[in-house]
């Protein structure tokens, strides 16, 4: 299993477990999705409407929208501004998804 | 309707700098920041949950940001941060609307201070769309705050110390940097820093992280730009070219790299859809970054009661941000009648005399760093330039042939720049693009003009729309 924590300068918070797609990953207290998903060496966080490609985090502060995911059944959540929480069910998403604007 | 003496968009260290300006001289302060914590990117915070052991590996702006912070906390008590907030209109009589949490809400302002910072400049190239590669900004946030690095072997491709910087702070956590593919002139970098007295501080930065570079043995290809990124599903291999002057690739020095993650930073974009939904006016200035708002001394828009500091009016750093907001502070609070006229100067002639240092690196980071006209000839006619919508450099030439002549037109027939970042990441590159296609200079094709609301809201947020208590 990938692990790309960094231990040096830190100490985490309280280890819990999030599903992705299925699978539980372990998170600690204060990361996003995203660097659990990272962490994990997971790369592909959706996949686009109109070419089924696979995209995946890119500006990491809340404005490319790449990392758009289903996070505990909402669509289109930015999986870099959403903290981890115990449990939280996260999936990868297809297109845009009820798209809510 | 609720009336905020002054509000302020943004906690980095230009709009932190204005509260504690504003603060001290009596004025009650509000700010809005859409992060959990103030800082901003440059000064971010960990989240809780994180503890930070030794601070000392955290870096220079850790510390510069530290002090600034417990600046803050001097006046904490006075202030009203509001986090996790998003604006999301600005609109006639001093009034915005943001939402928080699943809320939204309406407040006016007497005076405002947008200091709503910057991003890493989206280039597009082939391949540039696939998971792998990050912004420079984007791999660091991951470094930095959180503590996890986003692969295993790492290209980094850009221009500006920062990319040193990064070099160091992944190589620090464990990574290993192939290489670092500079397009500027890096040799003079630190010669013309010299230049730029009395900026010890920042040439102290740059020096260490170079050292850094050399001591872990990180190649330093001078010269060098992305061309493509390659791979099935992910980054597997990256390629890089010599460049001229003009940065545009020299014919017979492409080569091809092995790596799973390419980490890239051609400078920064004013975040400028704050200052234009507050309709101030607005000029083109490449050497900044972009479009950038019109400002007078005092750090006011050409919109009464606005006033705009740091790197959103113009890409200058995190101590230029700091003097520009405490000026913004100083002079809301005079006007808004808590200083008078010369209280206001003395307390401003400090950071009058740091500016004016600072102005002379800024210039000579500048010239380094700007953009040549090659970074905008990379993506092919399949590349895709708006990510969101999935539109192709071709189809927007088809546009252009079709008889599109400037950005807003090309937006409404091709849909580039109406997906969810609003345009935030096609428009900066396309901007350039298009003026060259048109055969004229950036600020003759109009921008893609942000409309509210500027970041997407779920419906029924906007539907508990209500008046701030």
């Amino acid at each position: 299993m990938v692990n790309r924590r960094v231990l040096k300068g830190v100490k985490r918070g309280k280890a819990f477990e999030i599903e992705v797609d299925g699978e539980k990953l372990v998170a600690y207290e204060g990361e996003t999705v995203a660097a659990v998903l990272v962490a994990a060496g997971r790369r592909t966080f959706r996949w686009t409407e109109k070419k089924k490609h696979p995209r995946g985090m890119y500006c990491g502060i809340g404005l490319c929208h790449e990392c758009m995911m289903v996070i505990n059944g909402a669509p289109n959540t930015k999986a870099c501004q959403t903290m981890a929480t115990p449990g939280c069910q996260v999936k990868t998403q297809h297109g845009l998804q009820e798209r809510q604007r | 309707m609720k009336e905020l003496e002054m509000v302020i968009l943004g906690a980095g260290p230009g709009g932190l700098a204005a509260a504690v300006e504003a603060a001290r001289a009596g004025v009650s302060v509000t700010i809005l920041d859409e992060n959990p914590k103030p800082g901003g990117q440059i000064f971010r915070q960990f989240h809780d949950g994180f503890q930070v052991t030794s601070p000392g590996m955290l870096g220079h702006d850790y510390a510069r940001g530290q002090k600034l912070l417990s600046e803050f906390d001097t006046v904490r008590d006075r202030v009203e941060l509001l986090d996790n907030a998003m604006v999301w209109a600005l609109s006639e009589g001093n009034e915005l609307a943001f939402n928080r949490g699943d809320a939204s809400y309406s407040v006016r302002y007497k005076k405002m201070v947008i200091a709503a910072g910057a991003y890493d400049r989206p280039v597009p190239f082939p391949g540039w769309t696939l998971p792998g590669v990050f912004t420079a900004g984007g791999a660091q946030s991951l470094v930095k705050t959180q503590r996890v690095l986003p692969g295993e072997n790492f290209l980094l491709v850009g221009t500006g110390p920062l990319q040193l910087a990064l070099a160091n702070q992944i190589t620090d956590a464990g990574g290993r940097v192939v290489a670092i593919a500079e397009a500027g002139r890096i040799e003079n970098w630190l010669g013309l820093m010299k230049g730029a007295l009395g900026q010890w501080q920042l040439i102290g930065d740059a020096a260490h992280y170079l050292y850094g570079v050399r001591k872990a043995g990180i190649p330093l290809w001078r010269n060098h730009i992305i061309v493509e990124a390659r791979g099935r599903g992910q980054v597997e291999e990256a390629v890089v070219a010599e460049v001229d002057k003009n940065w545009r690739p020299k014919p017979g020095t492409y080569r091809t790299v092995e790596v799973d993650t390419l980490c890239v930073g051609y400078g920064f974009v004013p975040s400028v859809e704050l200052t234009r939904l507050a309709e101030c006016e607005h000029r083109y200035e490449p050497l900044l970054g972009g479009w950038i708002p019109m400002r007078n001394g005092h750090m006011e828009t050409t919109v009464p009661d606005v006033y705009a500091v740091g790197d959103c009016t113009g890409i200058a750093g995190s101590l230029v941000a700091i003097e520009e907001g405490r000026i913004a502070g100083l002079a809301a609070a005079q006007r808004l009648g808590h200083l008078t006229t010369m209280e206001a100067r003395e307390r401003m002639a400090r950071s009058r005399e740091r500016l004016a240092g600072l102005e002379r690196l800024r210039e000579v980071l500048d010239r380094i760093s700007v953009p040549r006209p090659g970074l905008y000839e990379l993506a092919k006619a399949d590349t895709l330039v708006c990510r969101c919508e999935e539109i192709t450099l071709g189809e927007v030439k088809a546009a252009l042939a079709d008889g599109a002549t400037d950005m807003k037109e090309v937006k409404r027939m091709t849909r580039m720049g109406m997906g969810n970042c609003q345009g935030r990441m096609c428009g900066p590159a396309m901007q350039e693009i298009i003026a060259r296609e048109r055969g004229l200079s950036p600020d003759r094709i109009g921008y893609l003009n942000p409309r509210p609301p500027v970041r997407p809201i779920p419906l029924g947020v906007l539907a508990g729309h209500r008046e701030l208590q």
